[in-house]
């Protein structure tokens, strides 16, 4: 469970920054008080056009940033007070996620097991397990630098998946993925919901939302515009379908 | 886990062949190099100088006593041959544009004033970036000279001796020791602080601003880790890097000098052995490892605030000059460590490092370059902290 209350977050401007927003305010709201709920065994995607705070929202989440003020709570730890406890409930993957190119995926994988804490017994068990699952088996010793996209992809799914996260992040795992690469991740979303974790992933794709989530919020300038089920968006869309009525939520806003 | 960091950071910097040339190979050839190329250059020189035939052109009598003797001085002054001249003009320049290295200008009464017992003038020219020339000229004439005053004394029938009131010895009290220490010990810190440096650039920059160019540091803050342990983890392979950097300088002088023998003066060797000791390096070690966590402590900050390697680089490189500025003071003389110069960072250890070659390292001055050092790399450690800690600075 991911319990968000009236999050904000504010970024202090530089003279520079200042001159390059064209704005005298000295400081920039990533987040306006935002609130919403992810259930266990559901995925929640959160919605919004570049710039709208998603990626500022899931790194308050993943306790990179420290919120401005609101609440956090993952799985019920306050991530705010406790993030050391709540970081070892979450994982987190994102699009633009690097790996250490001179390492093999088996020592990437290890590494970040040790870091998490996993013990021997349940790493070497988890390890074959995610292993198997996307046949990692034949490039795990082979250094990062010299795999495919689509081998990297899988190896930070499986770094994401190592200490068994009961909350699963993901900030745009797809972007800049082909179609097959992109697929290893909508399963391990699906795979994810199926095992009753907490899947939170934003994106800007609404074909991707359609096919995997249940529940959304759509944020725009740091506000949340809509927050429902997946059906309670399609019962209340005006537009023809699903990317117009994104569309058409964004812009009535700017128009307001 | 700190040390699961470290051990991880450590692997990859290995992996790293950039960081690898700057960490080991350069520092271990910088010497054997050096050594080498002066060795052999100046060898070279100083044969060319020694053994070049020099053309000596003169304005005067042919059978002059100055001329006479001079073309009769023996091979082993050099090889030489005589010119006549008439102008003393194109004498000048002629040395100018070295057709000839040497001129002699001889008084047309100096046969006349020598024979009269009077000092007898004569005018020598030389070219002194001719490196070498004035030396020689200055023993041509101080033989000619010396010959000339045997014939005198003889002439006048008195004892050398007589004319000699004080004889003056001069002995130098300073140990061999402290000798190599006042006149190559500046060097040494010298190039331990430049390839500490440059030994901590590299994974300062990689494991800093690379990470966050890659995007693998967001990975990582989600780890249920402490900041301030990932930040050591890190600080303690950059820290390594420069300290191997200047152990690795030390082992290229240790193999210039065993190894390669390029020091063939013998007395020189038994001094050079005398302070290459156990107790030299431990403490040479003492005083590298504040230095180098300073040096450390004042990178990382930049590394973690650039965005990206270049912008890292460009920073840190001017850096270099702010380290290596203070740290040439070991090359002056007179500059020795006191109670003001330990509390000047970089200076302090450039110094003590000088008088520990020279073995005349006070150890009450020891403790109080080691204590300011540790204090200003304990106070460039909370800045790297504070930057780590900044959000902000951390992703991109």
């Amino acid at each position: 469970m991911i319990e968000i209350s009236d999050l904000r977050k504010e970024f202090a401007l530089s003279s520079q920054q200042r001159k390059e927003l064209n704005t005298k305010d000295s400081i920039a709201t990533a987040v306006d008080d935002v609130s919403f709920k992810c259930k266990p065994g559901r995925v929640f995607s959160l919605l919004g056009p570049n710039g709208a705070g998603k990626t500022t929202t899931l790194r308050m989440i993943s306790t990179i940033f420290k919120p401005t003020s609101g609440s956090i709570k993952i799985a019920g730890i306050d991530a705010i007070k406790n993030p050391k406890e709540a970081r070892k409930k979450i994982g987190f993957l994102t699009g633009s996620t690097g790996l250490y190119a001179r390492l093999t995926p088996n020592e990437i994988i290890k590494y970040f097991a040790d870091l998490h804490g996993v013990s021997n017994d349940k790493f070497e068990e988890r390890k074959e397990h995610l292993y198997t699952l996307l046949d990692m088996h034949d490039f795990q010793g082979k250094r990062i630098g010299k795999l495919s996209t689509g081998m990297k992809q899988k190896v930070s799914i499986c770094r994401t998946m190592i200490h068994d996260p009961e909350v699963v992040v993901f900030d745009e795992p797809t972007s800049g993925l082909d179609v097959i690469t992109a697929e290893n991740i909508i399963k391990l979303i699906r795979g994810c919901k199926e095992q009753g974790k907490t899947v939170l992933f934003s994106s800007h794709i609404m074909s991707e939302v359609d096919l995997l989530c249940d529940d959304m919020a759509i944020i725009h300038k740091g506000k949340l515009l809509f927050e429902g089920t997946m059906d309670d968006f399609k019962n209340q869309m005006q537009a023809e379908n699903l990317t117009a009525e994104f569309i058409r939520f964004v812009n009535a806003t700017k128009n307001q | 886990m700190i040390f699961k960091i470290f051990k991880k950071e450590l692997k990859d910097t290995l992996r790293d062949k950039r960081t690898l040339i700057m960490m080991l190979i350069i520092p271990t050839l910088v010497f054997p190099v050096i050594m080498s190329v002066f060795l052999s250059v100046s060898d070279s020189f100083l044969e060319n100088t020694e053994t070049k035939e020099v053309k000596i052109g003169y304005i005067g009598n042919k059978d002059n006593y100055l001329i006479n003797h001079l073309d009769h001085l023996p091979e082993i002054y050099g090889e030489k041959r005589l010119f006549v001249y008439t102008d003393s003009v194109k004498l000048k320049k002629d040395i100018r544009n070295d057709t000839i290295q040497m001129g002699v200008y001889i008084d047309s009464q100096f046969d006349k004033y020598l024979s009269n017992k009077r000092p007898a003038k004569v005018k020598v020219f030389y070219n002194a970036t001719d490196v070498g020339m004035e030396g020689r000229a200055k023993a041509y004439l101080k033989t000619i000279e010396e010959i000339a005053l045997q014939e005198r004394y003889l002439d006048l029938k008195l004892d050398a001796s007589e004319l000699m009131p004080i004889k003056t010895e001069y002995s130098n009290v300073a140990s061999g020791k402290e000798m190599i220490g006042e006149l190559a010990g500046g060097i040494l810190p010298y190039i331990f602080i430049a390839f500490g440096f440059l030994g901590c650039m590299y994974p300062a920059i990689d494991l800093f601003t690379g990470e966050k160019e890659r995007g693998t540091i967001e990975t990582l803050l989600t780890t249920p880790v402490e900041r301030w342990q990932i930040l050591f983890g890190k600080m303690g392979v950059v820290v390594l890097s420069g300290l191997v950097a200047s152990s690795a300088a030390l082992l290229g002088l240790f193999l210039s000098i065993e190894v390669l023998d390029l020091v063939e003066n013998e007395e020189l060797l038994s001094m050079i052995h005398g302070i290459l000791s156990l107790k030299f390096l431990l403490t040479l070690f003492l005083l590298l490892l504040p230095l180098t966590l300073f040096i450390a402590g004042i990178m990382i900050p930049i590394a973690v605030y650039a965005k990206s390697f270049k912008e890292a680089q460009s920073i840190i490189t001017p850096l270099n000059i702010l380290i290596i500025l203070p740290a040439m003071v070991g090359f002056f003389p007179g500059i020795e460590l006191s109670v003001i110069t330990a509390c000047i960072p970089v200076v302090n250890i450039v110094l003590a490092t000088k008088e520990l070659i020279s073995g005349t390292l006070d150890h009450s001055l020891l403790g109080l370059s080691f204590t300011v050092m540790m204090m200003i790399a304990v106070i460039a450690v909370f800045i790297s902290y504070k930057q780590f800690d900044k959000e902000t600075n951390v992703v991109i």
